[in-house]
């Protein structure tokens, strides 16, 4: 897989390339539309979020500031507020509905829960891992099976094995610190 | 004195036994490693508290159309559908749930599940680079017809539900990207293309779990004699009939298909 690096897809934005958002959405699309989904519970309007969250990156492109944070955090940051928008819309559009049926009261809307966001970065996280260190990484955290056991079934060296674990653990670690939230 | 040895400490933080009793004793008692610790057990919850269902998931072709047309750019993701991840809940976990301690005492379940979530994770990552190594090689698309897809009026219990169908095409090949927006049923939605003469149907494929899914229309079927699109839902029963349950359904604009 020839992905390209955050750091690429950051410089064709901030220098204006005209292919520059499509490379961002290809890169970021499943952590946006993801953390929408999970907050907004219906496709449609995470499809919509989605979209506001692109379109609203591109226009405040000269915003987005490469010395001052990652362009994942950028774009969480995005999200977050529409989402936070989204729900308050729907709060409105249920105030509304209940004055029409005289029901009582409505549940504040709620932002995207921080560690919702930041389970959703390191998933992305681990989806640009190397396809091997990936499966490590998945078999470590899902699997039950010790480093013994993946190093067996794999048929790799315990050596690798550990050498994946731990530099797995603190490339997920570091994306954390750069884009989550409450990490 | 020296730190835990940095491999001990990860092993320690995905909660298994590693290292002696005297890196166990460091850990505890030396600021460094236990703040160390504390950092990588962090992220390890996080990857464990996933809930089924949060997995990272590709939006449907529609929306990058929608940001494209709102921006105005002409720019297709050359051809290539944003990367698909593997899920972080492999098959198995949610029955695991109950049985689960807290950290670092992760249980160890047997062997056998490990490996068939190694069996599916190979299988994904081998239809993973098979699929970029087919979508590197594609001339960029134009979409020539969008459609809406809508619910039959025999089938009241769809009413509700809707689908689109984005039509792409190169000079080799026509691909067909299908949303549906329908709740989640027992089986599966399966994608075909129905004859002009209302009799043949060809099947195109099935929808992800995410009710979306992008097909190349088969070199030697000409979508003047199958121009319309139907959905279907299929029960488990192996059989690979239309299974007369349609869904939703639209036509192709006969102008799209030269």
């Amino acid at each position: 897989m020839n992905q390209l690096s955050e750091e690429d897809v950051a410089a064709a934005l901030s220098g204006g390339r005209p292919d520059a958002l499509a490379l961002v959405y290809e890169r970021f699309g499943p952590l946006v539309y993801s953390i929408a989904l999970r907050s907004l519970g219906v496709r449609p309007d995470a499809e919509d979020v989605t979209q506001q969250v692109f379109v609203s990156a591109w226009r405040s492109r000269d915003r987005f500031d490469r010395s001052r944070g990652t362009l994942g955090g950028w774009l969480v940051t995005i999200t977050r507020n529409k989402v936070a928008d989204a729900l308050r819309e729907r709060q409105r559009h249920g105030r509304v509905l209940l004055q029409v049926t005289g029901g009582a009261s409505v549940a504040a809307p709620e932002a995207p829960a921080d560690r919702v966001v930041d389970r959703i970065v390191l998933a992305d996280e681990l989806a640009q891992l190397p396809e091997a260190q990936r499966l490590v990484m998945v078999l470590a955290f899902y699997s039950d099976l010790t480093h013994e056991q993946i190093a067996r079934v794999l048929g790799l060296p315990l050596g690798t094995v550990k050498s994946h674990i731990r530099r797995g653990l603190l490339r997920l670690r570091s994306r954390l610190e750069a884009d989550g939230v409450a990490y | 004195m020296s730190h835990t040895d940095p491999v001990i400490l990860a092993l320690l933080a995905l909660g298994e036994t590693a290292g002696t009793a005297h890196d166990a004793e460091h850990a505890e008692s030396c600021a460094h490693c236990r703040a160390e610790l504390a950092r990588l057990t962090e992220v390890v919850r996080l990857a464990r508290d996933a809930e089924p269902g949060e997995t990272l998931e590709a939006p449907p072709p529609l929306v990058w159309d929608r940001i494209a047309a709102a921006v105005g750019t002409t720019q297709s993701l050359n051809g290539k559908a944003p990367p698909v991840p593997t899920p972080v809940t492999p098959e198995g976990r949610r029955e695991s749930r109950s049985r689960r301690r807290p950290l670092p005492a992760w249980p160890r379940r047997r062997l056998a599940s490990g490996l068939a979530g190694l069996a599916a994770g190979l299988i994904i990552g081998i239809g993973g680079a098979i699929g970029v190594a087919q979508l590197d090689q594609a001339p960029p698309a134009r979409v020539v017809a969008q459609i809406e897809l809508s619910p039959l009026p025999q089938f009241p219990q769809w009413q509700g539900t809707s689908g689109t169908a984005v039509m792409r095409a190169t000079a080799s090949q026509q691909q067909i990207a299908v949303t549906l927006r329908a709740p989640a049923r027992p089986g599966f939605y399966e994608v075909w293309l129905l004859a002009t003469n209302g009799v043949s149907m060809i099947s195109l494929g099935d929808l992800s779990a995410g009710h979306t899914g992008t097909f190349t229309v088969p070199p030697d079927v000409d979508l003047r004699d199958y121009s319309r699109i139907d959905i279907s839902l299929q029960p488990f029963d192996g059989s690979t009939l239309h299974s007369k349950t349609s869904v939703v359904r639209g036509s192709l604009p006969a102008a799209a298909l030269g």
